[in-house]
């Protein structure tokens, strides 16, 4: 009976050290949530945006040298803490990234959440942040009307659908008029989601403003198994112009069938989609050559204007990863350092103060194009940058604007049977 | 004690329980369990919807996504574009799923079996074009509900599950309740007759067509209810969310898996499977690779291998031999 009690005693005091041990970690940690579809069609995507965040944290747990990168030199945040990373997967559902977001909020006592990539997912879960006044942070979800619900606690980084429609479409002015391109009419394929509708009508928009007549508006269901029929519409057109949004798969399901049917228009520039994927790039090999797409991060432009960026990449993502930055990927990396910012200005995990600082303050930021960051009400960055790339034998060289550039356009695309 | 008075006995116990649960400090408050707990009771509520017209009625539709999604609809269509309460457009969407439910499915019954099946397939991908392209409901975008005052005026809440978890046990007790009452009336004799052969339920006066598009209005509309607290709970609707072979395939696996045309079955399925779904996921989605969906699919081959007749058959093979099995709520 003795040894019983004993035994219990024991357990009991076993149990309530270790009780104590977890206590005494976790008051020296930060959980942040990391949700992202890591299953599911966008399912490559979304584990290169998490490994991002993994990099993040992981800089920011450490003290390394010879990094200009905020939060490198010290270890942890707030002297000490360490930033964890809860892991959650919305596989590409609205539903499931709200009960997703409010398990990683309620259950795992999270003090921000970084996500969700896809935009349709994005909104459900930054409305739960919002009704339980919490931190949403959001790297690469690019529909504008995320940023035009006046939420006080959403903040983003990526440069919307409208500010990368307009720029599409300064480019095709810059070609009319500086290099008589002669491109008047414009076709839009995109995968009919949340996204892909939003880039599509941004797409529209723009084309209107200086003239350019939309010959094709073609629509399709992502994760399809076959583009023949939305192909040969296009081709049917011939616009000059196309603008596409298809993400990883469909991005070079789209290519192929351009080259089964054997028709290109003169030029084809993309949304935030498969096209700045490497691995989607490399699995076209030379099919994808010269097409075009908005980017705010590619090796080429960060050799000169991002080069910390190319250093983060080397010692903390491609072990993670095993493959470069995208851009997509990148900017969750940069929320997180943004984040990491503003919890050392407010010197406290105070979610208000921390608000407040990330709604007014302006942040460097080495891992951005522009080299900072800062918040407008409704949550965009307004110093949201991108240019417009080219890719040929697997490199993205910056066509536009001019302050970037370092390669010629090659226009018109080189046609299928000449490459 | 005969079958339907245990029945009896388990059904009141329940809903005596479940509605207790709640007032139970830590039962279900702001926690994930809650969460956990009422999308049990919401899709045993639409898989039990589905019973009537599949389980019950022996017409295998793939095609309820579309009632859930049109319920859904009404919803989110009173609150975002009409800036009214949830209150009127659930049962008006709950409506317009089974009186759309009724020119749809008439000509399909002329099909027999897979036939019936496979054509329903075929109007949940009409269904889900026509709304991603139809803007006055959002087109593929959607619609999002904006930032809601807490409360049952609103049927919303963001730091209380609470009322989300009421709500869906009302849901559960009206579906099950409507269901227990078939069951024991004339019009459940009519849908087990229908089943058992058509021709043979004619030959002795029943009206098979109009049994079979009553059972299927029935069934459309309690399911439009469930899709109706589906947007609230969700904050949103589009197309793939609520219109998709997906969700359409939810409502056959959970039955299956409980047990088709029993009126346990829909609940046991969805208290195995949707906790299996919302534990796995939460718990080892962190490994990557999908390692909780495969999991989850393993455990439901398995589960199919072993006990292709369901959850119930289990329990029934289970129970001692020579029991009175006469009135067991219609089950086959």
């Amino acid at each position: 009976m003795l040894r019983k009690i004993a035994f219990t005693v024991v357990l009991c005091v076993l149990g309530a050290l270790l009780l104590t041990g977890v206590a005494v970690a976790e008051d020296k940690v930060i959980k942040i949530g990391a949700l992202f579809p890591l299953t599911g069609p966008s399912a490559v995507s979304g584990q290169n945006c998490l490994n991002s965040v993994l990099a993040a944290a992981e800089l920011i747990n450490g003290a390394y040298e010879g990094f200009d990168v905020p939060l490198a030199a010290t270890e942890g945040l707030l002297g000490g803490y360490k930033v964890e990373i809860i892991k959650a997967d919305h596989q590409g559902k609205p539903d499931v990234a709200k009960s997703e977001a409010e398990r990683l909020y309620n259950q795992e006592g999270v003090f921000a959440v970084i996500g969700s990539y896809n935009s349709a997912a994005t909104k459900p879960a930054s409305a739960v942040a919002e009704r339980a006044k919490k931190l949403f942070l959001c790297g690469a979800s690019s529909s504008a009307a995320l940023t035009e619900r006046e939420y006080k606690y959403f903040f983003r980084h990526a440069p919307t659908d409208a500010i990368e429609a307009t720029e599409f479409t300064d480019y095709i002015t810059y070609l009319n008029e500086k290099k008589g391109a002669g491109i008047k009419t414009l076709g839009l394929i995109y995968e009919n989601t949340e996204f892909g509708k939003h880039a599509a009508d941004e797409g529209k928009k723009a084309a209107a403003k200086i003239g350019l007549e939309v010959v094709a508006d073609v629509p399709f269901n992502n994760g399809a198994t076959n583009l023949s029929s939305e192909v040969q519409t296009l081709k049917a057109a011939n616009p000059d112009a196309v603008f596409g949004a298809a993400l990883g798969g469909d991005y070079s399901l789209w290519v192929r069938t351009m080259k089964q049917v054997n028709w290109l228009p003169k030029i084809a520039i993309n949304f935030c989609t498969g096209y700045q994927n490497p691995a989607v790039q490399k699995e076209l090999a030379g099919d994808g050559d010269y097409f075009m797409g908005g980017m705010s991060f590619s090796p080429e432009l960060a050799k000169e204007f991002m080069p910390e960026a190319l250093k983060v990449q080397e010692k903390f993502y491609f072990p993670l990863a095993n493959q470069e930055f995208d851009s997509d990927s990148l900017q969750e990396a940069v929320m997180l350092l943004v984040l990491g910012q503003a919890i050392e200005k407010a010197g406290e995990l105070d979610t208000e103060k921390v608000r407040e600082i990330l709604a007014t303050e302006t942040f460097v930021s080495p891992l951005s194009l522009s080299g900072e960051v800062a918040f407008e009400p409704g949550g965009q960055n307004i110093k949201a940058l991108s240019v417009i790339t080219q890719i040929k034998d697997l490199k993205y060289n910056t066509i536009y604007p001019e302050k970037f550039k370092n390669a010629e356009p090659v226009y018109p695309m080189a046609p299928w049977d000449n490459r | 004690m005969n079958t339907k008075k245990i029945s009896d006995g388990i059904w009141y116990l329940l809903l005596a329980g479940a509605l207790v649960l709640p007032f139970i400090p830590g039962g279900i408050e702001n926690t994930f369990h809650g969460h956990v707990l009422t999308m049990v009771f919401l899709y045993a509520s639409m898989a039990q919807a589905w019973n009537i017209i599949s389980g019950y009625c022996g017409q295998t539709s793939f095609g309820h996504a579309v009632f859930f999604g049109i319920g859904a609809y009404g919803a989110a269509m009173a609150v975002v574009q009409f800036n009214s309460l949830p209150w009127y457009g659930a049962p008006v969407g709950a409506l317009v799923a089974a009186l759309v439910s009724i020119p749809i499915s008439a000509p399909c019954f002329r099909l027999k079996g897979h036939y019936f099946a496979i054509a329903t397939f075929a109007i949940v991908e009409i269904f889900n074009r026509l709304f991603m392209i139809w803007d006055w409901v959002g087109g593929a975008i959607g619609l999002d509900y904006p930032i809601l005052e807490d409360g049952w005026r609103n049927f919303s809440w963001s730091s209380d599950k609470t009322g989300y978890y009421l709500g869906a046990l009302f849901l559960f007790a009206l579906v099950f309740g409507v269901v227990r009452w078939i069951d024991s009336h004339r019009m459940g004799y009519y849908l087990r007759a229908v089943r058992e052969g058509q021709e043979t339920a004619e030959s002795l006066g029943v009206n098979s067509s109009l049994v079979k598009l009553s059972a299927m209005a029935l069934s459309a509309g309690l399911a439009g209810l469930c899709g109706a607290f589906f947007a609230q709970y969700n904050y949103r609707v589009d197309p793939p969310m609520v219109m998709s072979l997906d969700m359409s395939m939810k409502f056959v696996l959970i039955t299956i898996l409980g047990g088709l045309g029993t009126f346990w079955g829909p609940l046991l399925g969805a208290a195995v499977l949707i906790p299996l779904q919302e534990y796995t996921r939460a718990y080892l989605a962190h490994l990557g690779s999908g390692v909780d969906l495969i999991i989850f699919g393993l455990i439901i081959i398995y589960t199919m291998i072993r006990q292709p007749t369901g959850i119930m058959g289990l329990i029934r093979g289970l129970a001692p031999r020579g029991r009175d099995a006469s009135n067991d709520g219609g089950d086959r």
